[in-house]
């Protein structure tokens, strides 16, 4: 059994199938003996670029422990799938569980506080608050 | 007795700060140093953003002064990012 992190990008259309879709894989992992430690469904978001000419996708995040061939049975329904736009699958060493940054960042928006704040950027400021560097 | 020359002699060659002396920068660090990270996350799109130019390239680390164990984890987690339609590869899509 190892850990994985998977990440798909559904199509926009298909976007009702997304629940139906989790609950299948989830059942093809409890099938074969694995656990699923963290789902996170990003919603639709905007793409950066096109993928397959589209330009917004449900994204969801799953962080699986499983056999490699649960793993395999998983990235080939992925590849089967019209509605799959692109999958990602991450070897983790342990089980991750707590909200990824981008849940974080939902929840703020949803409870209505502050916009995110800025880090200062570590690099490219002249600030002289430091000598002269000769 | 072979070449005895100075170590460096071409144009520009230690000539970072020759012109102006007034002009001072701020210390670089490397944050992921300064802040202890594990691993950095491909999800974490509000610190790799820092990281990207306008044009969507990676940062060198000789500009931002990430160490380079951080820098390598830094390139990564921004590939996967991209792959994921989460950064852009460049602004021309």
């Amino acid at each position: 059994m190892r850990h994985y992190e998977i990440v798909f990008l559904v199509h926009p259309d298909q976007s009702e199938q997304v629940p139906a879709m989790i609950e299948r894989y989830r059942g093809m992992i409890s099938a074969g003996g694995g656990t699923v430690h963290r789902l996170e469904d990003w919603g639709r978001r905007q793409l950066t670029f096109p993928i397959a000419k589209v330009h917004k996708a449900h994204y969801v995040l799953l962080n699986v422990e499983c056999d490699q061939k649960i793993l395999a049975e998983l990235t080939g329904a992925f590849r089967f799938s019209d509605a799959v736009l692109r999958h990602l699958v991450v070897n983790m060493d342990e089980a991750v569980t707590e909200p990824s940054p981008m849940a974080k960042a939902a929840q703020e928006e949803k409870e209505g506080g502050t916009r995110s704040r800025r880090d200062d950027s570590p690099f490219a400021s002249d600030d002289d608050d430091m000598g002269v560097n000769a | 007795m072979k070449d005895d020359k100075p170590r460096r002699s071409g144009p520009g060659g230690g000539g970072a700060g020759g012109g102006n002396r007034s002009f001072s920068r701020r210390r670089k660090f490397c944050r992921f140093t300064a802040e202890g990270v594990k691993q950095i996350d491909y999800k974490d799109l509000a610190v790799l953003k820092q990281y990207i130019t306008e044009t969507g390239k990676i940062v060198p680390s000789r500009i931002t002064g990430t160490k380079a164990f951080y820098q390598r984890q830094l390139a990564g987690a921004i590939k996967r990012a991209r792959y994921l339609a989460l950064l852009p590869y460049t602004d021309q899509h």
